[in-house]
């Protein structure tokens, strides 16, 4: 295997990571929204935590490998459109991502104390899994970085 | 990188379902693996664990499976390489894995004071695990090729 193979391995691994990290987050949290028990929505939530060094780790080999491949591979320039496209992609998808992140760890907080005071089905903990505008950031940021993916492969403006 | 970079517009649809199917596939299977594991200490996760592999697992696989062979039937790269060897057999052993893992499942739902049925989903879930990640390196990287 060349230098090039090899920063597409990691490059790839680090998608992999992302797109696949985000798919367990997102069954393990729509799982979450079905349940009333906080005790319940706090194991999920505890579950999906593993899913965030994985994102990130994720997120970091994309941008250092993908950076490298377009510096290292004389037919890629930094003018194209795609690697503009695709770098104020990641921006976003990580601004978003982590946005939605912080609102759901407050869900888990709340769940957890909720859990410790009788676990009772609470409204405010349904209302708070259901919240719209935290939904919108977290599944916004995953179709971000499906469109990079298709960025990626279709590469417009080459 | 000519491969990649100078590839007919027609093979795109087909390596992006692929690839798609591949990631949601191998988070999928994480997250069963997971249910499985954790089932000891939390029995509700049983139809949780049994919805995860009919409804996204399985799903993820036949657009990973069916991506791959439109891609294959369209490109000439890697006729007769290693690299797409593998590919292939893991994409076929999963269907297998992933059909007994969907049995057993549904048997851990029906049969709740059976305690085997999530360990069995635990191995072949983990197995399959390991092995897209193997498929991922060799269909990258192509080494040998």
């Amino acid at each position: 295997m060349d230098r090039y193979q090899w920063l597409l391995v990691f490059h790839v691994a680090g998608a992999f990571l992302v797109i696949g990290g985000a798919t367990y987050g997102g069954i393990l949290n729509a799982a979450a929204i079905r349940r009333e028990r906080p005790s319940e929505v706090v194991a999920l939530y505890r579950l999906v935590r593993f899913a965030v060094p994985a994102i990130s780790a994720g997120m970091l080999l994309t941008i250092v490998f993908g950076l490298w491949l377009v510096g290292d591979e004389q037919l890629i320039k930094w003018s194209d459109t795609w690697v503009i496209l695709a770098l104020v992609g990641w921006v976003l998808a990580n601004a978003l991502g982590g946005a939605g992140g912080r609102r759901e760890k407050q869900t888990r907080l709340l769940a957890e104390r909720l859990a410790a005071e009788g676990d009772a089905p609470s409204a405010e903990l349904r209302a708070r899994m259901r919240d719209p505008l935290t939904l919108a950031l977290s599944w916004g940021s995953g179709v971000i970085v499906l469109a990079i993916l298709a960025l990626m492969i279709w590469k417009p403006g080459s | 990188m000519l491969a990649i970079v100078g590839r007919p517009e027609s093979w795109n649809l087909p390596l992006f379902l692929h690839v798609v199917g591949a990631t949601v596939v191998t988070g999928a299977t994480a997250a069963a693996f997971v249910c499985a594991v954790s089932e000891p200490r939390f029995p509700w996760l049983r139809p949780i664990l049994a919805r995860t592999l009919l409804l996204v697992t399985f799903p993820a696989w036949i657009l990973m499976r069916a991506g791959g062979a439109w891609e294959d039937s369209r490109s000439p790269i890697g006729n007769d390489s290693t690299w797409l060897a593998i590919g292939y057999i893991v994409g076929d052993l999963g269907f297998v894995l992933l059909i007994v893992a969907c049995i057993f499942a549904a048997v851990a739902v029906r049969r709740p004071q059976r305690a085997w049925p999530p360990r069995v989903v635990a191995i072949l879930t983990g197995v399959y695990f390991v092995a897209l990640l193997v498929a991922m390196f060799a269909m990258t990287g192509k080494p040998g090729s």
